[in-house]
């Protein structure tokens, strides 16, 4: 959710608003992932709810979820939660900060609620790393802890596996398209290889397998095992979430993995499209040229009339 | 994820503004200005090659500019505080008509990721477009959102029957009436029958917004007011929105103001952009003058002097006769330039004095014992004219049959981008 749409839930700074007072509000949007939001003022005086449905929830929940959104948004989350979405916050226009600084870091924590939410079992998975780290610190090293699947979509999904050195963060990508295939599986062997560039060195290790899921998540339950589905394994090392900054970071950007590479996918095809315009553009250019040239004839018929050919 | 449960996704892309958000809602998520700012740098140090060495030449310049350098560009109102650096503008639609495929396609990308934030794999899409596009341009759209967004439907809708659909002017939404479209493109009258346009009878009507723009600038420039040069336009503009409306009558306006000038005439303050030296302009008969040029266009322009009210008329008289009345009862006004205080009221008021003009003049020619019944003209006005089309397709999209009049991808992969050219209309909607 955008931090625009975010200034939408302090109507109190609505634009057509002249009077700079709360305004009534209902609007439903979307996010990433099958993500819906629901906000709404019912009047000018009532509070503001934000809710916001995710598939996972139940997982979300179970890896602690709460305690993280218990965190960040504390008294603004109501314990009843609107019907058919996962989780409702309520505004009471009277306790929202003035306009400001700290309205500002209201409204980007509110527009981050997606990315909080799908953030407690990476949050879990990293604790427990701290955890397997101490625990192996005598010599033998500890057995990697549970597998913590994610099922954001319908077929895809994220498994989250903490071990004694490292998180390891596997995807299950398909594509339903063949030229989206094609393009993903090229785009995924890039980010196994594009490693090798020396900038970027710290980042995460990547591999990449077609259809055979890595072993880790062999014995995971109803895993998907169809023709085109890909795994894609990230490798976190401590490094990659030592401190808080770093950490909120990396979370941030494992989480919209897949619509990053589709979005991308997407651009490719877009501008190769601009490159077939140009091409084709290039191409009448030429075919314009070879137009043959009109000669002017002058017939005569049998009577002597000389007429000319239209 | 079944997109049929999900809102779908309206793009209304207009020539100045485009209009973006999801169905359900009453308006819009971002209305944001139509504007790509496109870094082409590294194109532009070969523009004087020849033909046959400019591609690998420009490739070599894209590879070596970076593997990003293709998506390094911003929409709308970033685009615009953006513009001048490395960035150069481009319009992508110019009268209405989508002129550069490429930079729609970039804009769309980026209004779909980055500010509306949705899949499109997962949402029906609708679209709009004027009723003089052409339906090769409705076929480009159609292939750029099955083949780059995969989208999983698509219904291509016009402008005004949208407007119509959005049905303020009735208690149940009417599909025949006249709509007045004014937008930053060019200006339409467009009667719509049952939710079809008659092609024949559209008129268009070379004054936009930005001509009342020009003319407020040029009066206010004659009577000598200091309005910053490298600014005028915008300042303009904003002086149009904030204190203009239309009057009933020109003469007596001015002897009002003559009156009462401490009550007509208003002060615009504002800061010189470059200095930030504070400025005063004061805006007197401009107030009204502005949008009078819709019903005497010749105190702006001299080539052009039909007025408003008159091409209107003109309109539904070559619409066909049995129609008439109702087009003439549903008189629908939409686009920015048409939320002039009192615009809607001015118009009715003109174009009803035409219609009883030409009628009594008819009885009296033919001296009939029987008066025709009195044609009622109505014009009628709304708080979102401005996007009206916009609100429209939002009311259409949540219809549970607008999923069924979608082109879907399995038709497209099926039949081609000729199924684009034309989307019905459904049940529901009237």
């Amino acid at each position: 959710m955008t931090v625009d749409a975010a200034r939408q839930v302090q109507a109190t700074d609505h634009p057509t608003n002249p009077a700079n007072r709360p305004a009534s509000v209902d609007q439903t949007f979307t996010d990433f992932d099958g993500v819906a939001y629901h906000l709404e003022s019912p009047s000018k005086a009532g509070p503001l709810t934000l809710s916001m449905d995710i598939r996972c929830w139940s997982e979300l929940v179970q890896a602690g979820a709460m305690d993280v959104l218990q965190r960040e948004y504390g008294s603004w989350l109501r314990s009843s939660v609107e019907p058919e979405y996962s989780v409702t916050l309520e505004f009471d226009f009277a306790k929202v900060p003035a306009p400001g600084p700290e309205r500002d870091a209201l409204i980007e924590s509110v527009s981050l609620l997606k990315r909080n939410a799908m953030a407690a079992p990476f949050e879990r998975a990293f604790a427990l790393q701290k955890q397997l780290e101490q625990a192996s610190e005598g010599g033998q090293p500890a057995a990697p802890g549970e597998i913590m699947p994610i099922n954001y979509r319908d077929d895809e999904a994220i498994y989250v596996i903490p071990s004694a050195d490292r998180v390891t963060v596997v995807f299950s990508t398909t594509f339903k398209e063949e030229t989206d295939k094609v393009l993903g599986k090229v785009f995924l062997q890039e980010f196994v290889d594009a490693r090798r560039q020396p900038s970027i060195q710290n980042a995460p290790q990547v591999l990449y397998s077609n259809r055979e899921p890595p072993l880790e998540v062999r014995k995971v339950a109803g895993l998907n095992r169809g023709e085109d589905v890909g795994y894609v394994t990230f490798v976190l090392f401590p490094r990659h979430f030592a401190n808080a900054e770093v950490m909120a970071g990396t979370i941030s950007r494992i989480q919209l993995f897949r619509d990053y590479l589709h979005y991308h996918i997407k651009c490719s095809k877009a501008y190769m499209h601009s490159r077939m315009r140009h091409r084709v553009a290039e191409f009448l250019k030429v075919l314009n040229r070879a137009k043959p040239e009109l000669a002017e004839k002058e017939r005569k018929t049998a009577s002597g009339r000389t007429f000319r050919r239209a | 994820m079944d997109p049929t449960c999900r809102p779908a996704v309206i793009f209304d892309n207009g020539t100045g503004y485009s209009k973006l958000g999801f169905a359900g809602n009453s308006e819009p998520s971002f209305i944001l200005p139509t504007v790509v700012g496109v870094n082409d740098s590294f194109l532009k140090n070969l523009r004087h090659t020849d033909s046959n060495s400019t591609d690998t030449a420009n490739w070599l310049a894209q590879y070596n500019a970076g593997v990003m350098a293709d998506l390094d560009f911003h929409i709308g109102d970033d685009a615009l505080s953006k513009s001048g650096g490395i960035y150069t503008i481009d319009r992508p639609i110019r009268y209405s008509q989508v002129e550069n495929w490429d930079t729609l396609e970039k804009f769309w990308q980026q209004s779909i990721y980055n500010y509306l934030r949705c899949d499109p794999e997962e949402h029906y899409f609708l679209l709009t477009d004027s009723p003089v596009t052409s339906p090769e341009s409705r076929e480009y759209m159609g292939e750029i959102m099955f083949e780059t967004f995969n989208v999983p439907g698509l219904y291509i809708a016009v402008q005004s029957m949208l407007t119509l659909a959005a049905g303020y002017s009735t208690p149940k939404s009417d599909m025949t009436g006249v709509v007045v479209d004014i937008g930053d493109g060019a200006p339409q009258v467009v009667p719509v029958v049952n939710g079809y346009v008659i092609g024949s009878s559209m008129k268009s009507f070379p004054i936009s917004g930005d001509d009342v723009t020009r003319f407020v600038l040029q009066l206010l420039q004659e009577r000598g007011e200091l309005i910053p040069p490298e600014d005028s336009m915008e300042t303009a503009r904003k002086i149009k929105e904030a204190y203009c409306y239309s009057c009933t009558d020109i003469v007596k306006e001015f002897e009002r103001h003559d009156k009462k000038p401490d009550k007509y005439i208003k002060l615009w303050s504002g800061r010189k952009p470059k200095t930030g030296v504070p400025y005063s302009v004061d805006v007197g008969y401009e107030r009204f003058l502005g949008p009078e040029i819709f019903f005497n266009p010749e105190i702006y322009c001299s080539d052009f002097i039909t007025p408003l009210p008159d091409l209107i008329d003109m309109c539904v008289q070559s619409s066909p006769i049995d129609t008439r009345r109702a087009l003439y009862k549903n008189i629908v006004l939409a686009g920015g330039g048409t939320i002039f205080k009192d615009f809607y009221k001015r118009l009715q008021n003109s174009v009803k004095k035409i219609v009883d003009d030409r009628i009594a003049a008819n009885t009296a020619r033919l001296g009939l014992d029987v008066k025709p019944q009195p044609v009622e003209v109505n014009v009628a006005s709304n708080p979102i004219q401005g996007y009206a089309a916009w609100f429209g397709g939002s009311v259409v999209a949540s219809l549970p049959e607008f999923y069924d009049s979608c082109h879907t991808k399995e038709e497209y992969e099926e039949y081609g981008a000729s199924i684009c050219r034309t989307s019905p209309i459904f049940k529901g909607m009237y």
